[in-house]
């Protein structure tokens, strides 16, 4: 790997490594996304800090170009957090579309507010 | 026999009370329950006041939504059976009797246009995608339907108790709730109805949105899958 893209591998698992650990302190990142990303960071970070690695890999997978191994990787486990968030977005759509129709059901029929002096404002609760 | 009229409506609080006038006219006997789909025009406001049962959503789902909640609605207070009619218009109380009368001897009906000729005209892409649907829905189910997206249509409550949980959630839904219907072992079949041309603009006619779910709904039927928007299961 030449000394540019070791560089760019270095910067990016230092920012990544930096706001993945900033993220769960604060706690704004739920557990499981947590591992998740911390496995990015970890990947990160054996890459950058052994730079023979990727050269050596690629080299056995008959990769001229090495960096092409390490966008390979990266778009691959993109696309597979891309699908992940599908998933978890059908899901979340069911249950709110569920939790409206639920709570419909329990806010019950309308009242007919014409029938005791008009209505005033827009009756939205 | 009680019977329920479930009326998705988004927006229709202009439409909606000459419809409401005409189905006091012909069905008085009928509870009318209005799903006030996430409307922001006080179309709830019109429906009570009207004297329907108008259950309000708190954000608009969509029309397969707004239905599953009124099968559920008609599910949960004991209704024997049910018919879909549409806010703006478009379906004619008079052709309720003869809608009902299907449901003799199936658990569902559909209301069709086209059954025989009874004049009801559509636009020639329209047209062309309605045969391509008519095409796979007879292939997919083994049963020929004349009319595969009409939204006049009447439930058993057997099938009331089914579409509460499992009715399609996706635009263009009632495509697929035919085909679900014949598939889950239900007695589906067509009577001749009229209904009114659809004033033009109404519909959400935007093409391209129509063009692309048009082809997920042909990807849904040849795939032999179903897009069906399970509940969850909430408390009851």
């Amino acid at each position: 790997m030449t000394t540019e893209t070791h560089l760019v591998v270095a910067v990016l698992t230092v920012v990544a490594v930096a706001v993945i650990v900033r993220m769960v302190r604060r706690g704004v990142l739920k557990a499981k996304y947590t591992v998740l990303w911390l496995t990015v960071g970890l990947v990160l970070a054996v890459a950058a800090s052994v730079p023979t690695l990727l050269d050596t890999v690629a080299d056995r997978l008959g990769i001229w170009y090495q960096p092409t191994l390490f966008l390979m990787l990266a778009i691959g486990f993109l696309l597979l957090v891309a699908m992940h968030f599908s998933y978890e977005l059908s899901r979340l759509e069911k249950r709110v579309r569920a939790l409206a129709e639920e709570l419909a059901l329990l806010r019950g029929p309308v009242p007919d507010d014409t029938a005791d002096g008009g209505a005033t404002g827009d009756g939205s609760g | 026999m009680r019977t329920a009229v479930i009326i998705p409506a988004f927006d229709e609080a202009d439409a909606l009370p000459a419809v409401l006038a005409e189905l006091a006219a012909h069905v008085p006997d009928h509870e009318v329950v209005v799903v006030d789909d996430g409307s922001t025009d006080g179309t709830h406001r019109v429906a009570a006041a009207a004297g329907a049962t108008c259950l309000r959503l708190p954000f608009n789902l969509g029309i397969g939504g707004a239905l599953r909640l009124g099968f559920r609605y008609a599910a949960t207070q004991g209704f024997d059976r049910a018919y879909q009619f549409d806010a703006d218009g478009q379906h004619d109380a008079s052709q309720i009797p003869a809608l009902l009368a299907g449901l003799d001897d199936a658990d569902m009906v559909v209301g069709s246009r086209f059954s025989d000729d009874r004049g009801y005209r559509v636009g020639r892409s329209r047209g062309l995608a309605m045969a391509l649907l008519r095409l796979l829905v007879r292939r997919v189910t083994g049963r020929r339907f004349t009319d595969t997206s009409s939204g006049f249509r009447a439930f058993r409550r057997p099938v009331l108790e089914f579409f509460a949980t499992e009715y399609p959630m996706e635009y263009m839904e009632s495509v697929e709730a035919l085909v679900l219907a014949v598939r889950s072992g239900f007695t589906v079949r067509e009577v001749p109805v009229v209904m009114h041309d659809r004033a033009a603009g109404t519909a959400s006619n935007r093409n391209l949105r129509l063009a692309y779910h048009f082809v997920r709904l042909l990807i849904v039927l040849l795939a032999g899958g179903r897009a069906t928007g399970h509940t969850p299961q909430v408390a009851r």
